[in-house]
């Protein structure tokens, strides 16, 4: 097998690569991340590279993906490209998945009355795996062992119950035990029926406890390093919180996508090693950051949907996609970090979160204990905004779910100008009504390289007051505005000339992106409105609506009911958790009382399936209108809109 | 206690429309029950017939459908004369066959001259149905508009793609539209809704549903429409508070069971009778879920439709 250099600018890094290996898959494997939304099938047209010098075979149909321009200037599709020699590649700017962006820290914007979330500190710490200080007495005469010692020392002196030891701990137990003169610190895992003897220090580590919660998202992992143990003032708990883009990214955007992947020849692994990969990337940073040892991490908490969950765990998620969509397990086993090649000591401990259905999973779970709406008096609505909208519906007592599939269109993905919450991603749009000039605000207040998903919610909301979009979704012909034009058949508005933004490419909104965002924010809403319908309440009865989501910070409310995303109720009964999954996870971390919690409201939970509902198909419908075709579901909408559009209404 | 036949409570009406001008005017809607639910509420103006006919001559017509017409079929303008002087017809749907860019793709100029011709020959109410084909019909039924100025017909069918193009100019000559959508209210309510935004007043906008004959998606057909008048009359649903218009006639005579003669199969008896049967079910099905105005072929069926009407009205 030929081996060649492959050097890609402008980060300067040199890899060597064998020959026919596709780049997109060579770049990922090297930890280099490219823009890929289509699973590298060569349609998104975003995985775009320039090829500077060198030999490069081009497989696909460079007709269909790449425009003139791209031809003249050697522009490559990643995943159309094998490698055939030595080669130097520029990854052009639009191409580069940017990590700052999600690095830094989110300043929650407070559009309405903050919700109270459970402070930590006011939680006694009672994780499930603990370490306890016991002092035994070294043998003195024959007919003695030291694990006898050691568990009769623990049974002794802290508990009765039936203990099992991992043959781990034992291994070096003689001198562990004879180093410190008998004063060993143990670390035990409650299963709830015994208690299990993972790991034996000599002298005292007991001020030393931490766990890792893991928020495992299709698109973001985060990670929070947080301290567990007993403190006597309040000392800060959480002392690391990091977030990164799954790995997985390169091969599909959707859970459909990754499942599909996984049924290609090695598909699972691959998938499973990228998001081991990212989640030990991510820990590696939490620990160096943080300054502790490794080997004081006693177990990790993980929240997933069902499919990632399936993929964190390397467990075959196919008949997740596939009628009557049956996943392989719904309550995840406890794992060690060795099982799944996480790179902590190999008998860590880690837990996931049970799920509900196939669609409906421990990341929703995580996310109800976080919020503490499984304690909350009345009647609530959680939504979870992201590729997949889970909905929540929780009273005294019950709690209904659904999952309805947005699509990526809320995350920038199948939009023509579409990217991710990143720098450079327009998050607000202005539009004035007479001239139709817009103003534009980026994330990192740069020039303009995309649109993301809060920006097209802004956006659109805009075009459709200002009368440049009708109640059906479609861009008004008639308006006489330059920035209304048609291209290759499709018309679009124009957010932002070449001559501005960071690409030099024209920022558009396209009928299709509306097309695809209409059908978005319509699946959204019908499936809160059958939710809702199913449970016998109104809508009016809800008393608070809870936004979860990394994309939930940015949403202004009434922008969102304006475009008939989010029912048309007072300002103030909608907050913004952020990411309510990770929370969760980090409650469970900290106290035993929580995971049995999050059991009971996996159990709690009645999934609404609505895939296959009639209802579900017939407010879809109705909702894909602007803002709804029911008009009395948004009187004040309808009534701001009247004012705004006025005469121009045509 | 006497015993007290439960009465639905309604609080919609729905709208009327008039079609046609001067004393061969008719206005259709109105309804203020359920179809024929007078012991409930009114229904001040009976449904009505459109006689079929169309802008060519029909070749493939069956010949038990053609027979009533064979002499004047050839000639728009003849065959619109027999339906109103021999047959009684009240109203006339002439169908734009030609036009369609799928079929002949007639010059819209050539149509036009057809349409305006007809128009100019009856007295009555005349409803022009276009070819479906949202580019062509944006262009053809402007012009259809423009041509009969002053008549308030009825164009159509309109849909989400060029009701701004046909709507405008049906306000410009004052026509009354037929806003189409494919079986589903939601949809059905959408265009109206557009169509108030557009300008289109609400006494002008007729709904066609889209219709299926009888085996074909009828039962679709019907619970749409049985939905549509639910929300009208007793949700104050005011967007769909519009009279419904069915095509009945070219679909019913397009599925096989009006094709095959007793030859081809015996099972299914004589030909015409069973014809007739079928567009007059079809028919009877629609009036009965809501519809104001059925467009029919065949003057049997249509004399069969009349006297239920006029029974159910007595």
């Amino acid at each position: 097998m030929k081996r060649f250099k492959i050097r890609f600018l402008p980060i300067d890094i040199v890899y060597t690569a064998e020959e026919g290996e596709n780049l997109l898959d060579f770049a990922m494997s090297a930890g280099i991340n490219i823009n890929a939304s289509c699973g590298g099938f060569g349609t998104c047209g975003r995985c775009r590279l320039k090829l500077i010098e060198g030999n490069i075979e081009y497989r696909g149909q460079r007709e269909s993906s790449g425009s003139e321009t791209d031809k003249k200037e050697d522009i490559i599709l990643a995943c159309q490209s094998y490698i055939k020699g030595d080669a130097i590649i520029e990854i052009p700017i639009e191409s580069q998945i940017d990590k700052e962006a999600l690095r830094e820290k989110i300043k929650t914007k407070v559009l309405s009355a903050r919700y109270d979330i459970l402070s930590l500190n006011t939680i006694k710490p009672n994780p499930i795996v603990f370490k306890k200080l016991i002092n035994i007495k070294l043998a003195t005469c024959e007919g003695m062992d030291d694990l006898s010692s050691v568990i009769g020392a623990i049974k002794k002196e802290i508990h009765k119950k039936d203990i099992k030891v991992r043959l781990h701990a034992l291994q070096t137990l003689p001198s562990t035990i004879r180093d410190a003169n008998g004063v060993i610190t143990v670390t035990l895992f409650d299963t709830g029926h015994y208690w299990e003897l993972i790991k034996i220090e000599s002298g005292d580590t007991t001020k030393r406890q931490y766990a890792i919660a893991l928020d495992l998202g299709t698109t973001t992992i985060c990670g929070r390093l947080i301290d567990i143990t007993e403190k006597e003032k309040d000392g800060p708990r959480i002392l690391e919180e990091l977030s990164d883009y799954n790995a997985q990214i390169s091969y599909g955007d959707d859970v459909i996508t990754r499942i599909m992947h996984t049924k290609k020849k090695g598909g699972l692994k691959r998938l499973h090693d990228a998001v081991v990969k990212t989640t030990n990337s991510i820990m590696e940073e939490l620990i160096g950051a943080s300054g502790i040892k490794k080997e004081d991490i006693m177990f990790i908490v993980a929240a997933g949907n069902t499919t990632m969950t399936h993929l964190f765990l390397g467990v075959e998620p196919t008949y997740i996609m596939i009628e009557p969509y049956t996943p392989c397990f719904l309550s995840p086993p406890v794992v060690r970090a060795y099982d799944i090649g996480i790179n902590l000591s190999r008998e860590t401990p880690i837990f996931s979160f049970p799920c509900v259905s196939s669609y409906v999973g421990g990341d929703i779970v995580s996310g109800i204990v976080g919020s503490g709406l499984n304690k909350k008096d009345g009647v609530n609505l959680f939504i979870d905004i992201g590729t997949n909208g889970e909905i929540v519906l929780t009273g005294p007592d019950w709690m209904l779910c659904a999952s309805c599939s947005a699509g990526p269109a809320f995350e920038g993905g199948g939009i023509k100008c579409g990217m991710r919450a990143a720098k450079g991603a327009i998050e607000q749009i202005r539009i004035d009504p007479v001239t139709f000039e817009p103003t534009v605000l980026t994330i990192g207040h740069i020039k303009p390289a995309g649109i993301c998903g809060s920006g097209l919610i802004d956006g659109i909301a805009e075009m459709f007051l200002s009368g440049i979009i009708l109640q059906n979704g479609k861009i008004n012909r008639d308006l006489g505005s330059k920035r209304i034009r048609q291209t290759e058949g499709v018309y679009e508005y124009v957010i932002c000339y070449g001559k501005d933004t960071l690409t030099g490419k024209d920022i558009v909104i396209t009928e299709s992106d509306l097309d695809n965002l209409m059908r978005a924010k319509a699946a959204m809403f019908a499936g809160c409105k059958v939710l809702v319908d199913v449970s016998g309440i109104g809508l009016d009865d809800i008393d608070k609506i809870i936004i979860a989501g990394g994309f939930g910070h940015f949403i202004d409310p009434f922008k969102a009911q304006i475009i008939g995303l989010f029912p048309e109720l007072p300002v103030e009964k909608f907050s913004f958790i952020g990411n309510a999954s990770l929370h969760g996870a980090t409650l469970c971390a900290l106290s035993k009382t929580y995971a049995q919690e999050a059991q009971r409201v996996a159990q709690m939970m009645t999934n609404i399936e609505l895939s296959n509902n009639k209802a579900f198909m017939d407010e879809f419908i109705a909702a894909m209108f602007l803002p709804h075709t029911n008009e009395r579901l948004f009187p004040n909408v309808i009534k701001k809109i009247k004012n705004s559009i006025g005469d121009k209404s045509v | 206690m006497p015993f007290e036949i439960p009465k639905i409570k309604y609080t919609g009406k729905i709208r009327e429309v008039t079609l046609g001008f001067g004393d061969r005017a008719i206005k259709i809607g109105g309804e203020s029950c359920y179809p024929f639910y007078t012991f409930e509420g009114e229904m001040p103006h009976p449904p009505r017939v459109a006689f079929e006919i169309w802008d060519c001559e029909p070749k493939n017509w069956q010949e038990w459908a053609r027979k009533p017409y064979e002499d004047v079929c050839h000639d728009p303008v003849l065959w619109a004369k027999k339906c109103t002087e021999v047959y009684g017809a009240e109203m006339i749907a002439l169908e734009l066959i030609s036009a369609d860019p799928n079929g002949m793709d007639r010059d819209v100029e050539e149509v036009i001259k057809v349409v305006k011709d007809v128009a100019d020959a009856i007295e009555c109410p005349l409803i022009v149905w276009g070819t479906a084909n949202d580019e062509k019909d944006a262009v053809l039924l402007k012009r259809v508009s423009e041509a009969c100025e002053g008549k308030n017909i009825a164009i159509g069918p309109i849909s989400d793609k060029n009701y701004k193009q046909i709507g405008a100019t049906a306000i410009g000559y004052n026509q009354v539209v037929m806003a189409s959508t494919p079986i589903d209210v939601n949809l059905a309510k959408q265009l109206n809704i557009l169509l108030g935004n557009l300008g289109v007043l609400d006494d002008k906008i007729l709904m066609d549903p889209t219709s299926g004959a009888l085996g074909y998606g009828l039962e679709y057909t019907y619970s749409v429409m049985e939905r549509d008048r639910m929300a009208a009359l007793t949700q104050e649903d005011t967007k769909l508070q519009h009279p419904i218009i069915c095509n009945v006639a070219p679909e019913v005579w397009k599925i096989k069971e009006t094709r095959l003669t007793k030859d081809e199969d015996p099972k299914l008896g004589d030909e015409r009778a069973r014809s007739i049967i079928i567009e007059a079910i079809t028919a009877m099905t629609m009036l009965l879920a809501g519809a104001d105005i059925v467009i029919m072929r065949h003057p049997d069926s249509i004399n069969l439709i009349k006297d239920m009407i006029k029974e159910l009205l007595a």
